[in-house]
């Protein structure tokens, strides 16, 4: 076969095929007819041969670069992963993310020391050696911090507390989970912004823990009852989004038997996967801090509440997904 | 079990060691496999290869601009209507509403504009789609939405400490031109839809035909060599003017023969056009004999009414 003939022969259906893939690109795939798939895996399978064929008959740069165009579209149309689900996802959350994150209590446990150890050591020199903690954390920010603890927190009119508690909750959002996603991703620079950001962390919130708690009720009371809900999920969820960044930063330093891009493709996507979750644990922490958190409520039903969030992130994190191991 | 080890009882040959193997197997992979140029060969499940272009840093962050402005249109967009409704229905006290919101849909840019639209729309930011560029995995298959979700976290990182300075130096050292959050999560950029011309679209303009009447022997060129001569015009080879003339030179002489044709001498009306062309004779007689022989068949074949965008870029 001569080149002329050859494309005389194939042209309608390189034209079909472009019209087809004209047409399925700008249709969502659940509504590709069965005509339409077999008829798109028809022509794609001949439009490899005939790229083949040009390829090794050298029928030119031209027309090879074409068919070459037509061939990657193809494949980037037949060829896809499997479409997100909203019930995976769900799935993931209820089941995955716990799972996952067992398997990497490694990480996390020195997450959590790298978090825990400074809040408390910081919340034991505020109470011991106030003087101390003012010169580390200066006495201006713990009088502030004190100052907003002891007036009356709950009391705002109620009319406009659904709108400032509307911006809070905003601002709990992008803050927060922005903190826990930067320090996830800082941990691909060998993991250390991630550790600078869980160490910081530890520090003020617990220089301010302790400063307020040494400032005895109402301000420890209110500040206690304040944090206890939204903390579970929100304490719980920076030193996992700290893990997520250190399994980054494992990959690249200890790649085991895989070469480092790998193994940094292989902890990539789990760490991703715990950095997203720990996203969706501050998004109900943000929640809870904007809208229950500073409910004019008494103290007492605070606490209640609050042991049951961190009882509850306890056994989610900790039990869900086993029985799924064991079959 | 011993006669397959390199280690034989009874040794005839000197074992030169690994860097004689090594050597050996270097100039062999290198070249075939490394290319010193931006195209990727993927191999498809029926046995094909096709190239893919990579996306340099330029038109990349030209897109990266365009979807930053899309971001701050469409967090400028929210903020009006959010507040116009808000103030209208509570008073002052909507734009505190309008703060909360306004900071939430800021986050959800920052984090989450990328993946969106590069899960959902099979790797293309509005940005992306207007410079024709894709978001594929390294092996040609479109990406997932955790693979979409992490290149664009890792971006926040490949932006330090200044614009781009991380993603830059990543991208020197890839094949790929990848950034980490490409490295990562196994993404690369690619530019599709290339223009698809005629065989010899643009490159003959303004070059005359030969003319039957010039050539004493059979007037055709084989296919092959027609491809030969657009490889050394083809747009991504950087070659030097007179380089692809030293190469073309052999090449024309022997099309010459086969056709039997004569350059013509000066013409004595205006001699100094001759001369002026004798710098790049040969490059000029392959393009004659492009525009004489290569037939234009690939115009219309992409007609209009296909809907495939970028057939004009």
């Amino acid at each position: 076969m001569n080149r002329e003939r050859f494309i005389r022969s194939r042209r309608a259906d390189w034209q079909q095929f472009e019209l087809l893939l004209g047409r399925l690109k700008s249709t969502s795939d659940s509504r590709w007819t069965g005509h339409d798939v077999s008829e798109l895996s028809r022509l794609y399978r001949s439009l490899c041969y005939d790229l083949s064929l040009v390829q090794s008959r050298e029928w030119g740069t031209r027309l090879e670069a074409y068919l070459n165009d037509l061939v990657a579209q193809g494949h980037n149309c037949l060829y896809r992963s499997p479409p997100a689900s909203a019930v995976r996802a769900l799935d993931f959350i209820i089941y995955g993310f716990p799972k996952l994150l067992r398997s990497r209590r490694q990480e996390f446990a020195i997450s959590a020391a790298l978090f825990v150890i400074p809040l408390v050591i910081c919340i034991v020199v505020a109470i011991v050696r106030p003087d101390l903690a003012a010169t580390v954390a200066g006495e201006e920010q713990l009088r502030a911090v004190v100052d907003v603890y002891s007036g009356d927190v709950f009391g705002q009119a109620a009319g406009t507390y659904g709108s400032q508690r509307t911006y809070m909750f905003g601002y709990y959002v992008s803050n927060n989970t922005g903190i826990a996603f930067r320090a996830y991703t800082f941990g691909i620079l060998a993991g250390i912004g991630t550790c600078l950001i869980l160490l910081s962390n530890g520090i003020t919130i617990g220089m301010s823990t302790g400063a307020v708690l040494s400032a005895g009720p109402p301000a420890s009371i209110n500040y206690t009852s304040f944090v206890v809900t939204h903390g579970a999920p929100e304490l719980t969820a920076i030193v996992v989004a700290g893990a997520a960044g250190l399994v980054l930063a494992k990959g690249i330093f200890i790649p085991g038997s895989r070469s480092r891009l790998a193994s940094l493709r292989h902890h990539g996507r789990e760490s991703l996967q715990l950095a997203l979750g720990a996203g969706v644990m501050l998004f109900f922490a943000a929640v809870l801090e904007g809208y229950f958190s500073p409910l004019p409520i008494h103290p007492a039903w605070k606490y209640t509440a609050g042991s049951l969030a961190w009882l509850f992130v306890g056994l989610w994190l900790g039990m869900s997904g086993r029985e799924r191991a064991a079959a | 079990m011993g006669f397959s080890s390199s280690k034989s009882p009874f040794p005839l040959f000197l074992d030169l060691g690994p860097l004689y193997r090594c050597c050996g197997s270097t100039a062999m992979t290198s070249a075939a496999t490394k290319q010193v140029d931006t195209r990727v060969v993927v191999e498809t499940p029926e046995g094909v290869d096709f190239t893919f272009q990579i996306a340099g840093p330029g038109i990349r962050m030209s897109a990266w601009a365009l979807d930053m402005l899309i971001k701050a249109l469409i967090v400028g967009f929210v903020a009006a209507i959010v507040s116009i409704v808000t103030t209208l229905l509570e008073g002052t006290s909507g734009l505190q509403i309008t703060g909360g919101l306004v900071l939430i849909v800021s986050f959800l840019m920052d984090w989450f504009y990328g993946s969106f639209f590069e899960g959902f729309r099979s790797g293309q930011t509005p940005g992306k789609t207007y410079y024709n560029l894709r978001v594929v995995r390294s092996n040609g298959t479109p990406v997932d939405l955790l693979s979409a979700t992490g290149r664009n976290f890792l971006r926040f990182v490949d932006l330090l400490p200044g614009p781009w300075t991380v993603a830059l130096l990543c991208m020197i050292f890839t094949r790929r031109l990848q950034r980490l959050g490409d490295l990562c999560f196994d993404t690369m950029v690619i530019q599709e839809a290339r223009a698809p011309g005629g065989r010899a679209a643009g490159l003959t303009k303004g070059i005359e035909p030969l003319l039957r009447s010039e050539c004493t022997r059979r007037f055709s060129v084989p296919d092959r060599t027609l491809a030969i001569i657009e490889r050394l015009f083809a747009a991504d080879r950087i070659i030097s003017d007179a380089r692809r003339e030293e190469l073309a030179k052999p090449l024309s002489l022997s099309i010459r023969r086969r056709i039997g044709w004569q350059p013509a001498g000066p013409d004595p009306a205006n001699p100094y056009k001759f001369y002026q062309n004798q710098a790049d004779q040969h490059t000029r007689f392959l393009k004659q004999v492009l525009k004489t022989f290569a037939v234009d068949d690939m115009v219309g074949i992409r007609s209009a009414d296909a809907g495939t965008k970028g057939a004009n870029a």
